[in-house]
């Protein structure tokens, strides 16, 4: 498996632009186990996620790719307890959270980049957004880094979609710096540029806890130890 | 209207609690409007009054406090609708039958205990000029707490109001905060309607915190303005029914409309 030096990573993940206090967040985080064990979601009749199991190792990076429809969203909502279970054990550092404070716990430890950014009915600033991630200096610093630091102002629903997913992920990753131990990313690349790809397929490759990415992106896959692919609500491993 | 009339209109004490009550629900109910909006249960207010025709309905019949009957009722409603909030249907579907249901309760209760039906639709009429000082004092701290529930919540109202579940994932707690404005909403809808009748709710709720949204780049800004443009409307829907000497309640209605046009389209160019 591979681990980021604590080092490497707080450089890749402040960039030549950000706060000095980057490396301090950066320096405190680890990684924390999953362990999916028969896993089954139901949309009514529709069987989303079915029968599946999974381990994710502290500190390890796992991709999960599949076709559209394919129950990788599901999934991960369903770590965050944003969905339902049918059935089946969802155990993160541990605990199968159940009990409302569990839940509360278990969304404070896995910081969720969603596949589709709320732009919401209301207004709300960048600044709001990242302020909401609980460590403000890491996600304003992991935001200069991707270039959208200086719409601290702007409210969310003016955005390009490719800006607002920047901010979410510069969200998440301050959520990570406020004690996250694993990052449950949902395409975090699908509206972004060539060169967006690249640089946050880089940051997540650095980060030092575990990382839980459902992805249609190389790129991102290739950074990670490795990959599983769902189809129809089912999970195999492809590459080690 | 003269001078003269107008300076002993001014002198009476109807309307120094009328003008005492514009100003309260000025500040106060654009706030709860801002609620309802973010939780988008607009059609609360419906509900809320056929839930208050019911304690009305109870009130008259038990001999217990008609007002204070509605109020509490609306509180047990907003309260019962709280674990819909978080769901993908919305309240919509749960509001239109605890509306439906209430009136149905009420007329029950009105036939069964012989009271005339007119006392009780008489809360949907209420007037600015038959405000008494009880009710006064019922919106005032009505008021206070809705300003707190502002104060006291901002990030996590901002959050709420924006989306669920990015709420959910940021440490809020949903399901308490939701119960907290459903019944906050419930309360002061019913608590107004005595003051304003059914008509002048939307006026003095709902328009000023539209007009906000068209302006507002932030919750902070849009709470802000959404009780300026309550204080405003009131002020000079008051001040142009007296000059013109014309209905309140219409006037208001319409005063508060005219901002919120005007708002959309200065929303629009920016």
């Amino acid at each position: 498996m591979f681990v980021p030096p604590v080092a490497g990573a707080c450089a890749e993940l402040s960039g030549e632009s950000a706060a000095p206090a980057l490396a301090d967040w950066c320096a405190g985080l680890r990684g924390a186990a999953l362990t999916i064990d028969g896993l089954s979601c139901r949309f009514g009749g529709l069987v989303a996620v079915d029968d599946v199991g999974l381990q994710v190792e502290a500190g390890e990076h796992v991709a999960l790719v599949g076709t559209n429809g394919s129950g990788k969203s599901t999934l991960l909502r369903a770590v965050l307890g944003l969905q339902g279970r049918s059935r089946g054990r969802i155990v993160l550092d541990g605990t199968d959270a159940r009990s409302p404070g569990e839940w509360d716990a278990r969304r404070r430890l896995a910081p969720w980049i969603p596949q589709r950014q709320a732009t919401g009915r209301f207004p709300l600033t960048v600044d709001e957004l990242l302020d909401s991630s609980g460590h403000r200096a890491a996600a304003v610093g992991v935001a200069t880094r991707l270039g959208v630091a200086a719409l601290a102002r702007q409210p969310l629903h003016t955005l390009s979609g490719g800006q607002l997913q920047r901010c979410f992920i510069a969200r998440a990753f301050g959520a990570m710096a406020n004690g996250g131990r694993l990052l449950l990313a949902d395409e975090p690349t699908a509206a972004l540029d060539f060169d967006g790809r690249d640089t946050v397929a880089g940051l997540l490759r650095a980060l030092p806890a575990s990382v839980l990415v459902a992805t249609h992106d190389r790129a991102v896959a290739a950074r990670c130890d490795r990959v599983l692919e769902m189809a129809n609500g089912r999970v195999r491993e492809v590459r080690m | 209207m003269s001078a003269d009339t107008l300076a002993a209109v001014l002198g009476l004490a109807v309307v120094h609690r009328a003008i005492a009550a514009l100003l309260i629900t000025g500040v106060a109910m654009p706030v709860v409007g801002v609620f309802i909006i973010g939780l988008d249960v607009v059609t609360m207010r419906f509900a809320m009054m056929h839930v208050a025709l019911l304690g009305v309905a109870v009130g008259l019949m038990t001999g217990f406090d008609p007002t204070a009957c509605a109020v509490l009722l609306c509180a047990a409603a907003g309260a019962s609708l709280a674990p819909f909030a978080g769901r993908r249907d919305g309240l919509s579907g749960p509001m239109v039958m605890l509306m439906t249901m209430a009136i149905a309760a009420a007329l029950l209760v009105l036939s069964i205990s012989g009271v005339n039906a007119a006392g009780a639709f008489e809360l949907l009429w209420g007037s600015l000029l038959a405000v008494g000082m009880r009710e006064l004092v019922l919106v005032a701290v009505l008021a206070v707490a809705v300003l707190a529930i502002y104060l006291g919540f901002r990030r996590p109202l901002a959050l709420l109001l924006f989306d669920i579940e990015l709420a959910r994932c940021s440490g809020v707690r949903v399901e308490a905060l939701a119960t907290l404005l459903l019944v906050t909403v419930a309360v002061a809808v019913a608590a107004a309607l005595p003051l304003t009748g059914a008509l002048l709710v939307d006026a003095v709720t709902l328009l000023p915190a539209l007009s906000a949204r068209n302006l507002a780049r932030s919750f902070d800004g849009m709470v802000g303005l959404s009780m300026v443009f309550g204080l405003v409307g009131n002020s000079v829907g008051f001040v142009i029914a007296l000059l013109v000497d014309l209905p309140l309640g219409p006037i208001l209605v319409l005063t508060a409309g005219a901002i919120t046009l005007l708002t959309f389209v200065v929303g629009r160019k920016r």
